[in-house]
């Protein structure tokens, strides 16, 4: 119980960092993307290249990976979303599908279908009060908790966060006070290409890589973010750990293989009873 | 040769139905549907199940498939839209389509998990000899391709077409002039999800073999590709699309020969990139698709 519940909770931790990047993306964008999982892969493939085939250390492969991903983000808006952002949000979702079975396949073409996982040390898991953890884990939430803090202070204090957050609440008021939405979208790209990344990292340190690796956690994440609320960043972290914990308390009671119902659950119980979500603004249709 | 071309028009005719449903969801109706492979699964298990268990004939199994589907997709709009906005309902039928494909793969006492159905009966398959049998499903499939697109221009053209396309457009505006928005959704949807489990019946009639691997994500890729490249709303597009997909994907099978470094994965991985580029492409510079919606026609004259 104890342990399923930690283990919960490492999985919600992971998730906190893509579900951060969907509510970050849609606050600005104003449509799920569903090509995060997929981004997810490829970066979690780059810092697989730097790591198991160049011999980096898996923290500076993991952190080059965050980098290159973000300005590829930023590529891929500037190619597929940039020209069809006036299109509405169907259009653009049915786009981000595409744009999701390019990437995964990429990664496919070039690795295969078969499992693989870093080049990192096996280190003997240790036991705190009957509940096993292994070193990856502690890994896993440090860097977690760190990205969530940084991303804390930029959203509220730094210039740039605040003029995310500008744009996200009300696009056209945020362009009279003189707020470039262009430059704002192109660093929630940047960042949220970094946040998918960190999450890449962590699932295939997790579990292993293999091409559909993120997106299978692609609905898990957009029933965090929902939960949350979209377009709330506290939300989204709060969202991943239910979700996780919730997930990995329910193979208690059912079988596992259907441990992708429960985000299903938490979506239809948030929106029958709370539609903007734990952390949202209700949402006014204009 | 010639019963390799028979073969792959088989394929187009279920293909092209698939893409005709998708279509009547998304074209016209302006539904998202990224459930599309689990629901098609959903029709192929149903008309199966409903044969191998239940003993139905083919008829009976394709039309009780066709509701199923039907009735599961209406479930699903229903209470999805009841309380929320379009964004919600492509995420869900994103997570009820992989539960779909899941329960095929893991109930075993059911599906046989992984392993899937064998000798899923066919039209007429005792009476009609082997040699010719396959003549007559194309015939057969070519029909039901040519009653569906009866039916859907007949759909289209009726107030109820102009319902859907007006909820389409603005539900506010249609909601306004007193439509029931919600119910108008609910059944666009299930009337696609009924013509999603024909075309899932008629793989099971080709196949006479199902299992979950056919019901991949490529399923989805080729059936958007073929909507968007023929033209949202257009109905002939969506069939002329889902020739032309089908074609390029049968044809990539010869690749193998010309480039024999590749795998069969990497191949397979190629055929998917090519066509998510192109359904990117096509929404960036082509957006209209290559035909146009029967109403759109009628206005430039």
């Amino acid at each position: 119980m104890l342990q399923t519940a930690f283990n919960g909770v490492v999985t919600g931790v992971i998730m906190a960092l893509p579900a951060l990047a969907v509510t970050l993306l849609f606050g600005v964008l104003k449509f799920p993307n569903f090509a995060v999982g997929a981004m997810m892969t490829v970066a979690a493939y780059l810092a697989f290249a730097l790591n198991a085939q160049l011999g980096w250390p898996l923290a500076a492969a993991a952190v080059a990976a965050a980098l290159a991903m973000g300005a590829l983000c930023v590529g891929i808006d500037h190619l597929t979303f940039r020209p069809l952002r006036e299109r509405g949000a169907i259009t653009l979702m049915v786009a981000s599908l595409g744009l999701g079975f390019i990437l995964e396949n990429v990664a496919r073409f070039a690795y295969g279908n078969s499992a693989r996982s870093f080049a990192i040390e096996l280190a003997r898991p240790f036991r705190v009060a009957d509940v096993r953890m292994n070193y990856e884990q502690m890994i896993t939430i440090a860097v977690s908790s760190a990205a969530m803090i940084a991303m804390y202070v930029l959203l509220t204090r730094l210039p740039m966060g605040r003029a995310m957050r500008a744009v996200a609440d009300n696009p056209s008021l945020a362009l009279v006070r003189g707020i470039e939405s262009p430059r704002v979208i192109r660093w929630t790209w940047f960042l949220a290409g970094i946040l998918l990344a960190l999450g890449g990292v962590l699932i295939g340190m997790d579990r292993a890589l293999e091409p559909p690796m993120g997106s299978n956690y692609l609905i898990s994440v957009f029933a965090a973010a929902i939960f949350g609320g979209l377009g709330s960043p506290l939300g989204a972290f709060v969202g991943a750990l239910v979700i996780g914990l919730v997930s990995e308390l329910s193979t208690l009671v059912m079988a596992p293989n259907y441990r992708i119902g429960v985000p299903l659950v938490a979506i239809a119980v948030i929106l029958v009873f709370r539609p903007q979500g734990l952390f949202g603004q209700p949402y006014i249709r204009k | 040769m010639i019963s390799f071309l028979i073969l792959i028009g088989i394929v187009i005719c279920f293909s092209a139905i698939l893409a005709l449903a998708l279509n009547f969801q998304w074209g016209l109706g302006g539904m998202v549907n990224f459930g599309l492979t689990g629901f098609y699964a959903l029709g192929a298990y149903a008309a199966a199940l409903l044969m191998l268990k239940a003993g139905a004939n083919t008829f009976v199994a394709a039309v009780g498939a066709m509701a199923v589907v039907a009735a599961v997709c209406g479930l699903v709009a229903f209470v999805t839209l009841r309380v929320t906005e379009e964004d919600y309902f492509a995420i869900v039928t994103l997570g009820v389509g992989e539960m779909l494909r899941l329960v095929a793969l893991n109930e075993d006492w059911l599906t046989k998990g992984a392993l899937g159905l064998t000798g899923v009966p066919r039209p007429f398959g005792a009476a009609i000899a082997p040699e010719y049998y396959q003549y007559f499903l194309l015939a057969l499939a070519l029909a039901l391709l040519l009653a569906t697109l009866w039916f859907l221009d007949r759909l289209a053209r009726s107030p109820f077409g102009r319902l859907v396309r007006a909820v389409r457009e603005d539900d506010v505006v249609a909601a306004t002039l007193g439509k029931n928005v919600l119910w108008a959704r609910v059944r666009i949807f299930a009337i696609g999800g009924g013509i999603i489990g024909l075309a899932g019946s008629l793989h099971g009639f080709y196949y006479q073999y199902i299992d979950p691997t056919q019901f991949s994500n490529i399923v989805l890729a080729y059936a958007f590709m073929a909507v968007i490249a023929g033209g949202r709303g257009a109905h002939r597009g969506a069939i002329l699309g889902a020739a032309a997909v089908m074609l390029l994907l049968e044809g990539s099978r010869f690749l193998k020969d010309v480039i024999p470094a590749l795998d069969s994965d990497q191949l397979a991985a190629i055929r998917i990139i090519i066509i998510g580029a192109g359904l990117i492409l096509l929404l960036i510079y082509r957006p209209r698709g290559f035909f146009r919606e029967y109403r759109l026609r009628v206005d430039f004259k």
